[in-house]
Order: C-alpha cells, then structure tokens, then sequence
C-alpha cells in the first residue's frame, strides 16, 4: 500500500463518511425511524409526537437505554455480559421484597448494589485469571441467577411479588425517566471519555497486549467497567419495578439480548476498541423502542413486530461490517 | 543479454483522491530479472506491484503480461495466473496446522468423497517444505506455536509453485531470521535461473545490491533511475542510490561518530542473575548514557532478555531492578521510567486501530489525570502534539488512525510513546525493523542524543551494522547464552561477530 499517499487524502468528506461508516449508518437508522413515523403515525391517527405516546415512548426506552449506556464500558473491552436480564430480575425483586419488609426501597437498592460490584468483579477478573472467555462467566451468573429466582419464588408460593406501603409512582413519571438518563448519561460519558476508565477500556478492547505493555492493569480496568455497567443494570431494574410496582419470576428475561441489538443497531463495534461510543447505546435504544412503539400504531401486529426489527438490524449489520476489499481472502 | 520480456506496465496512473501514489509510470520486466525496487516510504514502489498484482486497480494505464493484456481484479485472479505477491504483514490462517496453511482453498487435491486425507495432505506439506530448504517447519505443527519468521516463511512456501512466473517480494526479509532470508534469496535465484522474474520490495540496501540483478529508485510516485548490475557494483552506488531516493544529500552522517563507549558510572537498569525458560542465570548492568546493544539470530534469546527486562517475563530467580527497586511487571517498569518498544510493532507496540494521539498519550494517561480522575483533552492533544512535531511524524494530526501511517511513521509514534512519558531507560526490540533510510537516519540521531541526555538504552538488533554503528556495547548471543561481548571501537568489523552467533 502506498502510506503516505492514504496520509494525505484522509481529511476528504468520502474518507470521513468510510472512517465512520457505522456511526453514519446507525444514525441513519434512527433519523429514517424518526422521520418516517412522523409521516406517517398521524396519517393513521394519534401522531407519534403527541405527549402520550411521547411518554409511552419513554416508558420503552429507559430501561433499555439506562443499561445500554452502562453495558457501553463492558463492549468497549470487546466483552459481553448476558446476566444481564437475570440481574434485572434479582435486583427487582430484592427492592420488592426487602421494600415490603421494611417499608423503604433503600436496603433494597444499597444489596443490589453490593451484589452488582460483586457480580461485575468476577466477571471482570474471570476472563484474565482463569483465563476464559468472560461471556462464559455471565453464563454462569445467569444460570446461577435462574436458580436463585426460581428457589425465591417457589418460597414465596407465587410467580410474582407485588410491592405494597412504598409509593413508586415517581419511577412512571416521564420527567423522572428523563431526569435518570440524563443523568446517567452524563456521569458515564464523563468516566468513558474524560478519565483512565473509558480510555483503558476501550484500549484493551482495541489490542490488550498493547494496552498491557503500556502499563495498564487489564484485571483492574476490566473489572471496574463491568462494576460501572452493574450499578447501571442497578439503576434499570428500578424503572423496570417502578413501572408495574411488582417483580416476577420472568422480569428482565431477554433484557441481555435487547442491550445487544441496540447497542448494535447504534453502530457499537462488537470488537469494542477506539470507535466505541455512548451515543451508540442512546441512537440504538430509541431506535429500537421507536419502532416497538410506531409499528404498532400502524398497524403491525406485534409478531410482525420482530421481522421488520430483524430487517432493520441485519441492514445497519451489512452496512456497519468493515469489509477488507482486494486482499487475498486468508 | 536482452530477456523476452515477462510483464510490461505503461502510463500506469494511481491516485487516491487529490493525492497521486504513481505519476504515469512505465515500467518493464524481463525474464530472469530479480529487480529491485527501492524508495522511501511513499515513493509508490509497493502501488506499482500492488496494482500488477491485483490487488488494487490503477487509475489509468495498460498492464501487458505474457504478451497478453493484463487487468486482474483480485489477487487470487494474478496467484492463478502465474503473478505471487508476499506481503509485509503476515497473513497465516490462525489456529490450524502448517500443512492446512500450505494447502488452503486446495483441500480438494486431497479429498476423496468429501473426506480429506489428511495422512496424503502432510506428506505433501511436508515435501514441499523439504523442497524449500525448511528442516525447522513440519507440517503437523500448529501454525500458532510458530515464530512470527516462520509463520512468514510458511507463507512464502505457500505463495510459490512451479506455475509462479513473476513473485513479488515486498518487505518481506525485515520480518525474517537470518537462516530465512537464505532461505528466500535462494528461491529468487533459482526462480531467476529458471527464466522467471521476481521483484524485490526492500527498504535494505545493502540486501538489494546484494541479491538484485536490476534496480529501480522511486521518488514521489516517479521513477528516478534504473541501475544495472554494473551499476550497483559501482564505488559510489550506495551514496548514488541515496541521493536518488532521497533527492537530497542525506550527508555522510547516518551512525553515531564518535568511538567514545564510555558512559556514567550510574546503573540505570540492573538484571541480576535471572533465570527463566531456557535462559540461565544472566545478568547484565545498564548504566546511565550507555547503549548496550544485543546481537544475534532470531531464536538466541536476545528477545526474551528485552521482555524480561520490561517485566513481561515470569523470574524463576535473580531480579531486575532499577535503582533498587523491583520490577515486578510492566506497571513497575513504567512507573520506574522504563519504556519497552517491542519488535512487534503492529501487535504489541501499538494499538493500530487507534488514533495517534490515544497512542501516544496511553502509558501518561495516570500522570495526566487530575482532580476527579479528569484528563484534560487539551492536555492530552498538547503532549501528543509535542511528539508530532519532535519525531515530524508525518499525518493530517493526532487524530489520524495509526494504521493509515506507514512503517516509519507508526515507529515514530511507538518512540513518542515513550518521550511523552519521559522513560529513563528505553529497551527497544528491533527499532528499525521495515523503517526507510531517511527515518532510520533521524532515529539514529535520536537514540544519540537521548544517550547524551543521559538515558540509558537496551538496544536488540538483527541488523549487525546498526550495532556497530550505535552501540558501546555490543553482547553477542547464541542459544541463550551469551557468546562474546565486543567494546566499541572502529575497527570492529561485522565478520568478526558473526563468527560468534552461529
């Protein structure tokens, strides 16, 4: 390859477009969701943009949206956690549980933290000490989770516990949603972007040799990402109790999936490194719940649902995969 | 003795964009040539090869071959036709055996009802690799247990077969052992002798005026000049060559001048009776201003020692330490002001799908966090661009993707690394390694004058010239054993040293 010539030539707008071909793509995504539903929803009736299905949109999101951006830090590293659905479900039903018990969420949310740190510890450590893949560990978690889950509630003789004494309704209040995601936003963009944890992270996703030879402790940052994504999963299941004041023995289930084809749809490389960004976790989410909540309104049925989604995602898919054009294929 | 000749290129035009790689170039190739084709990095020498052997198209421009037009649309189009391109990088199929390696995508010459016979596909390999010279490579090994040399060879063996009429070697001997590159030079001489062509990509002049019957310079995108073997044999070849790819005096000054080994009494680096795999017992005082230079083959262990010395190496006894201090792993290290450029590059040096800046400023990212773990981007752009501008490395800005930049430049920026840290002691592994004169020259300088600031280096070199022409000290290793150490001194003579690396 002739270098120095590629040098030169990168500041054209097409080598912008190449070099962020899937941030260009997933926006895109979204922006055709956007404008297409804002056509078309008040040709059918209620608008997508009236305040109701505004909220009902935020009711969508958050949840996802608030673990994505968490789950950023974690596929930065080129990793992935699947207990995250079953740690939506624990954590859920410990503040149920322990709010019933003592009339207050907080010793609720102060265990499922604990338990989130301990959970993102090992899965972080996992990888480097026993050196396995650390999605193995998550599965761990996960079937260890369903275990725990299915005793509880055999104990407590029903497949869902409902939250009474604590008023909860401040997690269905839309400003509240957006208030917590701002929030979340904020404070994770500042860790990812502007401080060691988010550089670290992404250098070892991008080459952990590297990253290990110029100094960084890959158990620690590793570690650490998956706690940053824990205390997200935290902040989640909240708004998922919130939402209908109870926990069951299905809460979270698939939640996992649903934070991988968001975090994919918002043009979140699955190798992690360098091009990883937060907006991916946001672009995605709303990109997502937009259309769980527009193709209803048009009249899809809600299995009809999951085809168009599928389409959508294997598009920004084809169009995001960095091809190698004209080397030998080996 | 004018050959028929084998492939013919006219006005052959690439451009990316608004930048030109090859300025309507023609160029000729005859049979039994082995052609050199020297430039510096950027000159375009790769495009034209790269262009013949489609691996990208030309802007403009018509290809003859075989007395045929010729216009490939991918590489394994050309490897059909008879036209073999070895890249820099390596390119092995991870995971699977040599043999699997070597017979990829021709599975179906073993198979009989869709069942491989692997027994028939080994003996094959490993006939094949007896056919080369290859005694080290069986074909039942595991390609990953491989050396990075050998899995290069192994690609080598795979790239050429008896229909390959034109093979393209290009940068391809920096990555090789010494007992490799005898291995490749006496395959192009027998290519050559068979009336077939070979074309020489090489930034190692001394390699090309060895091995090359015909030489090309390019500059800029242009062919300069053509040289023939009488030519090169010339007294004032190589300061002709020079000034021809360069387009400027470079001067006589590429090593260090002067022949004073002396340094400070002060220990930088201590390794103190180490042990560890098959090295016993080694031990070794760096000392502040000192450059200590270690010479040998590949496989003699000199590499192990720069690891261990950086931390990456699990001590079964003896310690490393620096100032009386421990180095336990890399952290240490870095925190104790050692900087370690691994031979590596594109592996373990530096994180290629990353931006320059991000590169530079990765080992200072503790240093640089303030109050609330805050790393300011301005502060992070500053130091980056302090290095830039010091090394000149030649991109748009730090934000520029590392693996845009060529060989010399992604060096410049695995140095920068460690000037940014401000690192006392720099063990560097290889530092020239795929690096073009001009470069290798401001390195040099480079390395001279952290010695004068009073750094201390650990200098690892397959090239025998550059230790001589740096080093105070030379040690000379074989079989994990130190063989012989040499002081500088101007009559030191690569002859003498060889003698004690094999």
């Amino acid at each position: 390859m002739n270098e120095a010539v590629i040098e030169k030539s990168s500041r054209s707008p097409l080598t912008w477009l190449k070099k962020h071909s899937a941030q260009a793509a997933a926006y895109s995504g979204l922006l055709v969701c956007i404008i297409f539903f804002s056509i078309v929803t008040p040709m059918t009736g209620e608008s997508i943009w009236s305040i109701n299905k505004l909220s009902t949109l935020m009711q969508n999101v958050i949840v996802l949206a608030l673990m994505s951006v968490g789950a950023v830090f974690v596929y930065a590293l080129g990793s992935m956690d699947i207990s995250i659905g079953k740690q939506v479900g624990l954590y859920a039903t410990l503040v149920v549980v322990l709010g019933n018990a003592t009339g207050s969420l907080l010793g609720g949310i102060v265990l499922s933290l604990v338990i989130s740190v301990v959970i993102g510890a090992v899965n972080g450590a996992a990888g480097e000490v026993l050196h396995i893949h650390p999605i193995i560990s998550s599965l761990v978690f996960m079937m260890v989770l369903t275990g725990v889950s299915s005793i509880t509630y055999n104990s407590l003789g029903s497949r869902n516990v409902a939250l009474s004494g604590v008023d909860v309704s401040i997690f269905r209040q839309t400003w509240f949603m957006l208030l917590a995601l701002v929030v979340e936003v904020l404070v994770v963009s500042y860790l990812f972007y502007y401080t060691k944890l988010g550089k670290n992270a992404k250098a070892i996703g991008a080459n952990a040799v590297s990253a290990q030879q110029s100094g960084i402790n890959l158990i620690r940052y590793k570690m650490l990402a998956y706690i940053i994504m824990g205390v997200c999963v935290v902040l989640a299941s909240l708004f998922q109790m919130g939402y209908t004041a109870s926990a069951s023995d299905s809460t979270g289930t698939g939640f996992e999936m649903n934070v991988m084809v968001a975090l994919i749809l918002g043009g979140m490389p699955l190798s992690g490194g360098m091009r990883s960004r937060i907006s991916c976790a946001i672009v995605g989410s709303f990109t997502y719940a937009l259309l769980d909540v527009g193709l209803p309104m048009l009249g899809v049925l809600p299995n009809q649902v999951f085809v168009i989604k599928a389409v959508m995602f294997l598009v920004v898919v084809v169009l995001t995969c960095r091809k190698r054009g004209g080397t030998l294929p080996r | 003795m004018a050959q028929e000749v084998i492939f013919e290129a006219r006005h052959m035009h690439k451009a990316f964009g608004p930048t030109i790689a090859l300025k309507d170039v023609d160029f000729t190739l005859r049979r039994g040539e082995i052609r050199g084709l020297i430039g510096e990095n950027g000159s375009g020498k790769s495009t034209i090869m790269s262009i013949a052997s489609g691996m990208q198209p030309a802007t403009s421009g018509e290809m003859t071959y075989l007395g045929k037009p010729w216009q490939p649309h991918n590489m394994i189009e050309s490897q059909h036709a008879g036209i073999s391109m070895i890249l820099q990088e390596a390119n092995t199929i991870p995971g699977v055996t040599v043999a699997q390696n070597l017979f990829a995508g021709r599975e179906a010459e073993f198979s009989k009802l869709g069942i491989i016979n692997m027994g028939k596909m080994y003996r094959a390999a490993d006939a094949l690799l007896d056919k080369f010279g290859i005694e080290n490579i069986r074909a039942r090994d595991r390609i990953d247990a491989l050396t990075f040399e050998d899995r290069k060879l192994t690609e080598i063996v795979r790239c050429v077969d008896d229909d390959t009429q034109i093979l393209v070697v290009d940068e391809t001997t920096t990555a090789l052992s010494l007992e490799g590159r005898e291995i490749l030079y006496k395959l192009i001489h027998k290519m050559a002798g068979e009336g077939k062509a070979v074309v020489f990509i090489s930034h190692d002049m001394d390699e090309i005026l060895e091995q090359c019957t015909d030489l090309t310079v390019l500059r800029d995108g242009d062919i300069i000049g053509h040289l023939t073997r009488a030519e090169m044999d010339a007294p004032d070849a190589v300061q002709r060559i020079r000034y021809m790819m360069v387009g400027r005096e470079i001067g006589e000054k590429y090593y260090r001048e002067d022949y004073d080994p002396s340094c400070s009494p002060e220990a930088a680096l201590v390794l103190d009776h180490i042990s560890f795999g098959p090295i016993r017992d080694f031990s070794l005082t760096l000392h502040r201003g000192e450059i200590v230079g270690f010479g040998g083959l590949s496989g003699c262990g000199m590499h192990e020692i720069g690891r261990a010395a950086y931390g990456l190496e699990k001590l079964e006894a003896g310690s490393v330490t620096r100032n009386g201090a421990k180095i336990k792993g890399c952290l240490s290290a870095i925190q104790h002001g050692i900087g370690y450029i691994s031979k590596n590059r594109d592996t373990e040096s530096l994180i290629l799908d990353a931006a320059i800046q991000e590169n530079i400023v990765l080992p200072s990212l503790t240093s640089l966090s303030g109050p609330a773990m805050f790393i300011s981007p301005r502060a992070e752009k500053k130091m980056s661009d302090e290095q830039i501008e010091s090394f000149r490395i030649k991109c748009g800005g730090g934000s520029q993707y590392v693996n845009t930049l060529s060989g010399g430049n992604k060096q410049k920026v695995s140095f920068g690394k460690w000037m940014a840290k401000g690192s006392e002691v720099i063990i560097m592994d290889c530092p020239t390694r795929g690096v073009d004169i001009g470069v290798k020259q401001s390195m040099y300088a480079l390395i001279e004058r952290m010695k004068k600031e009073g750094k201390a280096i650990l200098m690892i070199s397959e090239e025998l010239s550059e230790l001589i022409g740096m080093a105070d000290r030379i040690i000379i290793m074989k079989d994990f054993e130190v063989t012989k150490e040499f002081t500088r001194s101007p009559d030191l003579k690569q002859t003498d040293i060889i003698e004690y690396m094999i």
